[in-house]
């Protein structure tokens, strides 16, 4: 932006609150203490009940884990400066069906034919937008129409499940599994996941060499271009990343319903997004951490939980889930812009 | 130039549109059989048709023996409370006390090889079955038969209807994809002068006065017969809590304002915890009942379901989790994963509505009105609980 | 221009700018060719009839992607300006209930523009949340129910939007065209249109020429809003009903069509004629794929296939564009002349 929007900014009053002060200080994480808060309130006050109990909380996790799982793959792409990959739900459901149709050659066949054809959607994401450079939102989009019709074609319009096809009862077993192996009977598979990609994926964006090319090239792009890191590269790695990622939420899904089929995953490229961007990063790119984008689902799945337990109708859930929306990314983008940190 | 060429382009525009206003075409007359011989050999079919079967072994054609008993109207059944059954009496007894307004006359001449097209309502494995089911019937009849669907888009629906209006069709089959709009649907195909039967989703009642008839699943009905059975099961009393088809099509009602009125008069000890609708996916659902556990603890004792599948399956899951399998689970059927959950125990019962048979009901409805005969209003398909002693008889599933 | 020169880059480039029409026209003739019973006035009237919303929504969108911006809550504006428009017609009539949907329209257009252009909040984030609060909103107003109006004048205006004032055009068609003409004209021929372009293409120059590029994209958030709502409300008031996904399809619809139309993501080029021709183009190319009894799988895979084409198209040209930036061929020539 030219030097008179910047001081454009600078005029404005740059006093902050209190409130906004420690929201951008702790981040997302101020509004899940803050949900947090309000939960306990509320419990203290009788208005819900068992609110703040080890199962509960539980509960909560477990809800968004596989959100989680894809919407961590799909922050490397944010992080980038390239908004989103609305290519996922299909990568879901078509990584879920070939993993079911080849379940007919055992667990591992399975498994690892999805993580193929997972990869081959990333690279092909990652060659359209990295290296020809077209508009990622758009080619996503198209991607993801293209991976529906072949998937709908190839098996006809049809639904397969694990267990009329699978060679043994142990890879049906396997495959149930993913989704509902329980470790001392409590934490499920997918959170296990969610939290080795919490960690690995932390330190991948913020200590590694690699993460810190791909903030300069969120950031910056030209300069990132005339430091010599090559963005092609870096951005053809955070699509196949977030390819990745929904390959193993296409798993877990998959897993869950018991059903290869295409309209598994529907939905998760905008909850993603959602996630992504209340936790703090922003599309402009360059800013953000995994830790925030873990903390933008743990919030959404506070609200869920909190509104249930309120006794609030599905309809108005959605209405206050995109007024909260709003409000979250108004208020961090507004508290960067006061401390004169941000102007996108 | 560049003026002169996008005037050029917009005059070939209109040119091409003006010359389609004077082009004469689209109205073929489909190919008449000869009279009456047609009509014998379509009857002497009836047989070969009752003797199809649908993937999962069952009959395919089968009509709900006796029918239902209609209770008499009420006078205004709005103003009667939600929780009385007679004040959904427009919606679940709909087509029973229509008038029939300008209805083509059967042409009685067979049903061999006749124009038939079908609309339905939107892309899913479920229609993929109930479209197999259809073709199995137009097939025996040798029909010009042709199945278009608009994937959930009203507008394309309308647009289909225009569509295959054009193409003169013998006989219309549409599952009109939202209750309200169906009497405009409707008006519009009988105007037309096509002869038109609705199917799987009850249409709002003034819908049927321009229908010859309407076939398929008794929802009501089955949730009626359903809630008595899963009352019985927990004793007639305790909390329960509903989980709500999309709002606004018939199975939204049927399958929640069905049970919950019935029970109101056969089980008033039963409580209502509270009713959401959070869609067809299994995650979603399974963190909406994990905190209606946290919220209700042991008062609730029963759920019930619009759905089998990804519903179900999020309900179970939720339940094994906090180790309240006690829970008396209902749901509509009947899909793979749903009986596969009354198998295991996790749901008490389904109920039984056959997507094959659903399609191939409604063409053999057709087939019967070529052939002369005189018709129902409605016609259900058949109605069943599928509870664990019965379910290995349902495999291998339709869809 | 001097007539005698039409070489190749000059076909080439009015390819590029035509290419929509083109298409169309192939498209067009294929389908006249092939599917059976699509050449007849009934069915292009069908067309027509669908174009009518989504042409007539397409119109904002274009404005919205020229300025370079994103409103992904067209389609659930376009179910609220229905909802409103039926819902208080037993109570005030179509006469305010109609103006009022329109307003309403606007004004949510004016809060997204507010809080993208005034507060800086990504437009793809505003309008993703706009989305989900009003579809919410949709669905509490409602309860869940479809708005039916059933009175006879209901029903006497639905006719009357059904019938055809001159051949293959109803009424709802007829206004989506003269919206169209209208917009073009605008934004191509009088400095304030024109100024849409610049603020998306190029906002140092736009601030530079004294334009108020948060004036423009306000405006053009409005403008979007209020076309999303006329498209709405009038084929509410063609269907007498209101479903609650009314418009939701019509996001990526026109998403589609506009891109395929030749307006760029990255602002400052585009045309609200050429997105009115695309969505003929995919009205018609789904119209004859289900008349030559192709299942939607089909359609859907085409329309990922066109999209994809067009934008990796767009990307090659902006390749072969770099390529040559700044090159002079004349000096280039006259080196080759010296060795």
């Amino acid at each position: 932006m030219s030097d008179l929007e910047q001081n454009k900014t600078d005029l404005r009053s740059v006093s902050q609150t209190g409130f906004l002060k420690i929201l951008n200080v702790a981040g997302i994480y101020g509004v899940v203490v803050l949900f947090i808060l309000l939960g306990i309130f509320l419990q203290l006050l009788g208005v819900i009940n068992n609110f703040m109990t080890a199962s509960n909380m539980l509960n909560i996790v477990d809800a968004v884990s596989m959100l989680g799982i894809v919407a961590l793959g799909m922050a490397f792409i944010t992080y980038s400066g390239h908004f989103a990959d609305l290519s996922a739900p299909t990568t879901m459901a078509l990584t879920g069906i070939v993993a079911v149709q080849m379940l007919q050659f055992g667990f591992v066949a399975a498994i690892v034919s999805a993580f193929i054809v997972g990869t081959i959607i990333g690279l092909i994401n990652a060659f359209a937008i990295g290296k020809l450079k077209v508009n990622p939102i758009i080619w996503t989009l198209a991607l993801n129409y293209m991976t529906l019709g072949v998937i709908r074609v190839i098996w006809a319009n049809k639904q397969i499940y694990p267990d009329m096809i699978a060679s043994s009862e142990k890879a049906v077993e396997l495959f149930d599994n993913i989704y509902r192996l329980r470790f001392f009977n409590k934490i499920a598979l997918p959170m296990i996941m969610l939290i080795i990609l919490v960690f690995l994926f932390h330190f991948v964006m913020s200590k590694s060499k690699f993460g810190i090319q791909l903030k300069i090239t969120g950031a910056a792009k030209k300069s990132a271009e005339y430091s010599g890191i090559n963005v092609e590269r870096m951005i053809g790695a955070a699509f196949i990343i977030s390819a990745l990622t929904a390959t193993l939420g296409g798993l877990t899904v998959t897993s869950l319903s018991r059903v290869g089929a295409w309209y598994n995953g529907a939905g998760y490229d905008f909850k993603a997004v959602t996630a992504i961007v209340i936790g703090g990063m922003t599309l402009a790119g360059g800013r953000g951490s995994i830790i925030g984008v873990l903390g933008g689902v743990l919030v959404i799945g506070l609200m869920n939980n909190l509104m249930t337990l309120l006794g609030v109708g599905t309809f108005s859930q959605d209405m206050i889930r995109g007024i909260i929306f709003i409000i979250v990314v108004g208020l961090n983008a507004k508290s960067l812009r006061n401390l004169g940190r941000d102007d996108a | 130039m560049k003026k002169s060429f996008s005037l050029l382009v917009v005059l070939v525009l209109a040119l091409t549109f003006a010359g389609a206003v004077f082009a004469n075409g689209g109205s073929e007359s489909s190919t008449d059989a000869a009279g009456s011989g047609n009509l014998e050999a379509s009857l002497a079919l009836a047989g070969q048709v009752d003797a199809l079967t649908a993937a999962d072994g069952q009959p395919l054609i089968k009509v709900s023996g006796t029918g239902r008993e209609v209770p008499a109207r009420p006078a205004d059944p709005e103003a009667l409370p939600e929780d009385n059954p007679l004040h959904w009496w427009d919606m679940e007894f709909a087509g029973w006390n229509s008038t029939k307004k300008n209805i083509p006359d059967s042409p009685k001449d067979g049903a061999i090889g006749k124009k038939v097209i079908m609309i339905v309502h939107g892309d899913h494995p479920w229609t993929t079955a109930c479209i197999n089911g259809a073709t199995k019937v137009a097939d025996v009849y040798n029909m010009d038969f042709k199945a278009l669907s608009p994937n959930w888009d009203l507008a394309v629906q309308n647009q289909m209807i225009d569509q295959a209006i054009n193409e003169r069709p013998d006989l219309l089959l549409l599952i009109p994809l939202d209750a309200k709009t169906a009497p405009q649907q409707a008006r519009k195909i009988n105007q037309a002068g096509v002869p038109l039967i609705m199917f799987n989703t009850l249409p709002e009642a003034e819908a049927m006065d321009y229908c010859i008839a309407w076939t398929g699943p008794d929802d009501f009905g089955q949730f009626r017969k359903l809630s008595h059975l899963w009352a019985d099961k927990l004793g007639k009393e305790g909390g329960v809590a509903y989980i709500q088809h999309a709002p606004g099509g018939s199975p939204y009602f049927a399958r929640y304002w069905g049970p919950r009125s019935e029970l109101a008069e056969y089980a008033p000890g039963i409580k209502v915890l509270d009713a959401q609708a959070p869609g067809f996916e299994a995650d979603k659902t399974q963190q909406l009942v994990s905190d209606w556990l946290t919220r209700f603890g042991d008062e609730i004792v029963g759920i019930c379901a619009a759905d089998d599948s990804a519903q179900g399956l999020g309900i179970s899951e939720a339940l094994k989790k906090a180790g309240r399998e006690d829970i008396v689970v209902i749901a509509a059927g009947n899909s793979k994963q749903g009986m596969d959950l009354v198998k295991s125990g996790d749901i008490y019962a389904i109920t039984y509505q056959t997507a094959e048979g659903d399609g191939a009901l409604a063409v053999k409805t057709a087939a019967d009105w070529f052939n002369g005969e005189e018709l129902p209003p409605v016609r259900y398909l058949p109605q069943h609980m599928i509870t664990i002693d019965d379910v290995e008889d349902f495999y291998p599933p339709q869809w | 221009m001097m007539r005698n020169k039409i070489n190749k880059k000059q076909i080439l480039s009015l390819g590029d700018r035509y290419r929509i029409y083109v298409l169309f026209v192939l498209v067009f003739v294929v389908m006249t060719l092939f599917a059976p019973h699509f050449f007849n006035a009934w069915n292009l009237t069908s067309i027509m009839k669908t174009v009518a919303m989504n042409g007539t929504v397409a119109i904002g969108f274009t404005i919205i992607l020229i300025v370079g911006q994103l409103d992904l809550s067209i389609g659930t504006i376009i179910t609220f300006a229905a909802v409103i428009g039926l819902g208080l017609k037993d109570a005030v009539g179509y006469g305010v209930s109609v103006p009022l949907a329109i307003i309403a329209g606007g004004l949510i257009g004016l809060i997204n523009g507010l809080l993208v252009a005034k507060v800086k909040i990504n437009s793809f984030i505003v309008t993703l949340g706009m989305l989900t609060a009003l579809q919410g909103a949709i669905y509490t107003i409602t309860g869940g129910n479809t708005i039916a109006v059933t009175d006879d004048q209901a029903f006497a205006i639905s006719d009357w939007l059904q019938h055809q004032i001159v051949p293959m055009l109803t009424p709802r068609v007829i206004i989506a065209i003269v919206l169209v003409v209208s917009f073009s004209i605008f934004l191509r021929r009088t400095r304030k249109g024109r100024n849409f372009f610049m603020v998306g293409g190029n906002s140092k120059t736009a601030w530079l020429a004294g334009v108020d590029s948060d004036k423009y994209t306000i405006v053009a958030f409005v403008i979007s809003g209020v076309m999303a709502a006329i498209g709405g409300i009038l084929f509410a008031m063609e269907s007498a009903a209101a479903t609650l996904n009314l418009g939701t399809n019509s996001l990526m619809y026109v998403l589609s069509a506009t891109i395929i139309g030749g307006t760029s993501m990255a602002g400052g080029k585009g045309g609200v004629f050429r997105s009115f021709i695309a969505v003929l183009t995919l009205t018609t190319l789904y119209n004859g794929i289900v008349l030559l009894g192709l299942g939607n799988e089909v359609q859907i895979f085409i329309s990922g296939i066109i999209l994809a084409s067009v934008i990796l198209y767009e990307a090659f040209v902006e390749y072969r564009h770099d390529k040559v930036v700044g090159q002079r061929p004349e000096l280039l020539k006259e080196l080759n002349t010296i060795q």
